[in-house]
Parts: structure tokens; C-alpha cells; sequence
């Protein structure tokens, strides 16, 4: 179960006039994890997320979900997904939106969509052109979350909110995958909103995956490695692999490893150092180090 | 659910239409014993080719059915037809209504969208053809006068059949661009052009709005069978290649 991946894309490559949105992307997802996808602006993210959901077609390569290809119905009859815009029909009042989206869903959740109408405090007789953008942000959960999905794709769920109605967002969404046991898929700017409820993370750069894994072993494999020299440090060139970043100044040579640490840290104390620390590192400063590693 | 959104989305557009076309009948219908009376008025020595028109014009309200033909099917209601034709193909656009994205997200494909959107303009564009059409018969005998329900449907079908040519062009052009002004200007542009051609060729073999009026049943009873096929032939064929676009479109 844990293994069998709800996303699959293969060398996915979308190509738009004048822009490579994607690059020959690789990613899964497997069942009952939450993946958040890390990028820069342009990165790639939302452009992967409307693939997925047929929205856009690839230029080539495979994107699956459900083992199914992407642009099938049957993927969207099981998965919920919430834009970045949360673009709904403003001249829909809640309650007709709760409706129209119910009608399309046998699986709705009526039960749950009483108690997220109640929780969010989302009045249903106001018109959704008339609701702050919390607020909407809000109801695009619920009409996500209600929808019985196996699957919930929600790009940037916290653009735009406050910290109190991020962490409003953030509550819900975890509440409901721990209780209904499904696989969530969120991109996001924000590296602590991902630590906060993510299991696993992918980070995307230039439309490639950089960093892909679960966490803990992503946290776990990334090391910083710092040597400080008597004097200005002298220029190197590491064979070992699983060197994602180096940096030279003055006395000091700092290095980012991927994986492999030890091959990393005997090459480098041939170059007799007169100090050489190895320092975990966040998954922010992971995130900076390998989206800039090609700038 | 897809056919309430449709609606909701194309009501204002449709009811607007429909009322303006409605009281545009019946006041025609009222005014008739007016015109009558301004008849003999109508200088006869007119000349050049506007003076032609009138001509023609005060000639063919001297009977009633002249005066309906020539007034409203031939005029009123082609033209405000086809200008809601328009309005109501360019309504098509996906993402004109906001919430694109989330429409996309539903389980249901994008030719089934486009083909509810369609169906809906359509039967509205039906709608504003006939209720107003067969509203002149009904209202008719107030002023002692008489037209037949049967000639009423069939001029309506024609206005339908030849306006949803331009609500097809609407739809097409609604799939190909991401704003509402471009189809719907385009669309107007080839309305005119068309009449235009129609003024300068002077009853050509075909036209479309020589269809659009039932203009060869007034005249000689003739039904445009050809033009109807046509048209319909044309619209489909415009509704079909808006079907292909979309389903090739990135969102």
C-alpha cells in the first residue's frame, strides 16, 4: 500500500511559445503521503498540477495518476483540487455552489459539509463575489474536501491568507487526510508551512526535480560541511559525489552534500583543513541551495 | 447542474433580449393603423436608390403581411437576432465567468461543457426567434388584423436557423481567444460585412440574411430549403471545430 504511487510522472516536458515550463520531470507520489512541491516563482509547480488534472497537455513524456493517464474524467471524479485563485463562480451564492459541486460527486460528504460550513463560519446565502478572499479560500477546501477524493491537489493553499486563516487552512486540510486516510499533493512558497504538515517533499527548479524524498531522510541526507584553512582556502575540486553546492571564500570552503557524507568529508580532509564541521541543515537552506545551484 | 450554470451564466443576455424583442412585436403590431395613415404621405417621385427603398418599403406596408415582413422579419428581428446570437455565443467562453479552473476540475469532459453551453445559447436563440414571432399573430387581431400562425413559425425558424450561424462563429471564436471582446467584435465585423456584401451585390444568389427573412417564402412561397441546410451545415461545422479546440486548449 505504502509504495503504490497515486502520481507518476515520467519525463514530462510541457513546452509553452518561447517558454520550457517542464524539463523531462520524474516525480512520485505514493498513497496516504502529503507531498509538498517546492519552487520558485515559474518553477514549474502549477503548470505539473494542471497536467495532472488535464487541464494542460504535455509536450511529451507521461504523467499518471491513479495509474491512469491525465487527461482522464475518472481522475477528476476522485481527486479535489483547490487553484491558486480560487476561482469560483462569484455570481453563485455558497449554498448554489455547494449544490452545483455536490451534483457532480456521488461520494459527496454531506456530513462533512456541514460541519466545514460550520466550522469556517462560510455564510450560505452569501454571493461568492461578496466573500473575502479568506473566506473563499475557505469554501474551495470544503468543496475539495467533500468530494469523497482519494486524492486532493491544492496549489499554494495558503497565497494571499493571513496567519490566522493560514493556519485555519493548514488545521483543516490535516485533519481531514489524518481521518480520511487520503494522498495530498500542495505546492507551496512556503518551507514552513510544508515542514508544518508535509511528509514528504519534492522541490522543483526550471521545471526539473532537484530534491525528491520523504522528509526526515531528505533532512537527514542533506549535511553541510564546513572547512576553515590557516589560511585563504585553497581551490578544490571534489570527486565524491552527492556535492549539490561549494562555496570558497577567504579561509573558508562550505559544502553542500546530498547523500554520502563520509566519501565527502575524507576527500576533504586531505586538504588538511585546520577546522572541518559537519552542520545539519534546514529545509529552507536546502531549498535555497539547490534552486540556486544552476544561477 | 451544468445546464444551471449555463443558464445562470447567459439569463441576463437572454431575458434582455427576449423582452426587447417582445415589446419590439407588439408595438409594431399597434403601430400598424399609424403607418396606414402616413401611407399616402410617402412622396411617390423619389429617386435614386434610397428613394428606391422607401418606395418599396411604403409599397409593402400597404398590406399587413407586407408590412410584418418587411418590418420585422426582414428587419427588426434579423438584426436584433443576430446581434443576441452573438451575445450569447461569445457567453461560451470558459473563462469569462471566472472560475475556470474549478469548471476544468469537475468530471465531466470538455466537449460535454462546450456542447451544454451551446445547446443552452441555442434553445435561448430559439426562444428569442419564435416567442416574439408568434406573439404577432396573437396580438394581431386587436387592430382587426390577421397573420397566420404557421407563416409566423416559419420566418422564426429561418431567423433561428441563419442566426445560429453567428452564434456558432461566437462559440468558435470563444474557444480560440481568453477575452470576450475579440469574438465578439470578429463576429460582429463578419454580420456587417456580410450585409454589406448583400447591399452591394443586391440579392445575390445566396445570403445569408436573404435566409434569415424568409425573404423567397414571401416572395413566391418558397421555402429556403438550401439556405436552411446550409446554415445549419455551417453551424455545425463552426460548433464542431469550437468542440476540437477546446479539447486541444491549455488552461
Amino acid at each position: 500500500m505504502a509504495d503504490r504511487l497515486i502520481i507518476e510522472t515520467i519525463e514530462l516536458r510541457k513546452t509553452y511559445p518561447g517558454v520550457e515550463a517542464l524539463r523531462g520531470l520524474n516525480l512520485q507520489v505514493p498513497a496516504g503521503s502529503i507531498c509538498g512541491f517546492l519552487g520558485r516563482n515559474g518553477a514549474g509547480k502549477t503548470t505539473t498540477m494542471k497536467i495532472l488534472l488535464g487541464m494542460a497537455h504535455p509536450t511529451s513524456g507521461e504523467a499518471r495518476v491513479f495509474g491512469l493517464t491525465a487527461d482522464s474524467v475518472e481522475i477528476r471524479r476522485r481527486t479535489g483540487f483547490v487553484s491558486e485563485e480560487k476561482d469560483l463562480y462569484g455570481y453563485m451564492t455558497v449554498a448554489e455552489m455547494i449544490r452545483f459541486t455536490a451534483a457532480f460527486f456521488p461520494k459527496w460528504r454531506a456530513d462533512l459539509e456541514k460541519r466545514y460550513l460550520r466550522n469556517f463560519d462560510l455564510p450560505p446565502q452569501r454571493k461568492i463575489k461578496a466573500l473575502s478572499r479568506g473566506m473563499r479560500t475557505k469554501l474551495a477546501l470544503l468543496l475539495a474536501l467533500c468530494r469523497g477524493a482519494e486524492l486532493l491537489i491544492v496549489d499554494e493553499p495558503t497565497s494571499g491568507l493571513d496567519p490566522a486563516m493560514t493556519e485555519d487552512a493548514l488545521q483543516a486540510m490535516v485533519a481531514h487526510v489524518a481521518d480520511e486516510n487520503m494522498t495530498v499533493f500542495f505546492s507551496s512558497h512556503q518551507i514552513a508551512e510544508v515542514e508544518q504538515i508535509a511528509d514528504r517533499v519534492a522541490i522543483i527548479d526550471r521545471g526539473k526535480l532537484v530534491v525528491a524524498g520523504a522528509l526526515d531522510e531528505v533532512r537527514e541526507n542533506f549535511r553541510r560541511i564546513q572547512l576553515v584553512f590557516d589560511n585563504d582556502a585553497p581551490p578544490a575540486q571534489f570527486q565524491a559525489p552527492g556535492i549539490a553546492r561549494m562555496h570558497r571564500k577567504g579561509r573558508v570552503i562550505t559544502l553542500m552534500s546530498s547523500g554520502d557524507a563520509d566519501s565527502i568529508v575524507n576527500e576533504a580532509r586531505a586538504l588538511n583543513p585546520m577546522s572541518l564541521e559537519i552542520l545539519p541543515v534546514t529545509l529552507k537552506e536546502i531549498f535555497l541551495e539547490t534552486v540556486g545551484a544552476e544561477d | 447542474m451544468l445546464w444551471y450554470k449555463s443558464w445562470l451564466e447567459t439569463r441576463w443576455r437572454f431575458l434582455i433580449g427576449l423582452g426587447m424583442l417582445v415589446c419590439s412585436a407588439a408595438a409594431l403590431v399597434l403601430t400598424y393603423p399609424q403607418v396606414v395613415k402616413l401611407l399616402p404621405m410617402v412622396p411617390t417621385n423619389l429617386s435614386g436608390p434610397i428613394g428606391e427603398r422607401i418606395r418599396e418599403a411604403a409599397e409593402l406596408s400597404r398590406s399587413y403581411r407586407g408590412y410584418v415582413w418587411s418590418h420585422w422579419f426582414n428587419q427588426n428581428l434579423s438584426q436584433w437576432s443576430t446581434l443576441f446570437a452573438i451575445l450569447l455565443g461569445t457567453a461560451a467562453l470558459l473563462v469569462q465567468s471566472g472560475g475556470d479552473l474549478f469548471t476544468l476540475s469537475l468530471p465531466v469532459s470538455r466537449a460535454r461543457l462546450l456542447g451544454v453551453r451551446a445547446a443552452t445559447g441555442l434553445a435561448e436563440l430559439f426562444v428569442i426567434a419564435l416567442i416574439p414571432s408568434l406573439l404577432i399573430p396573437i396580438v394581431s387581431p386587436a387592430i382587426g388584423e390577421r397573420f397566420g400562425v404557421g407563416s409566423a413559425f416559419l420566418y422564426g425558424v429561418c431567423v433561428f436557423v441563419a442566426t445560429s450561424v453567428f452564434f456558432s462563429i461566437a462559440l468558435l471564436l470563444s474557444t480560440v481567444f481568453s477575452d470576450a471582446w475579440r469574438p465578439l467584435l470578429i463576429t460582429l465585423a463578419v454580420a456587417i460585412g456580410l450585409g454589406l456584401i448583400d447591399q452591394i451585390l443586391h440579392n445575390p444568389s445566396f445570403s445569408l440574411y436573404g435566409v434569415m427573412s424568409g425573404a423567397s417564402y414571401f416572395r413566391s412561397g418558397q421555402v429556403p430549403w438550401l439556405g436552411l441546410l446550409g446554415s445549419a451545415a455551417a453551424s455545425m461545422a463552426f460548433c464542431y471545430a469550437a468542440v476540437v479546440n477546446i479539447q486541444r486548449r491549455d488552461f
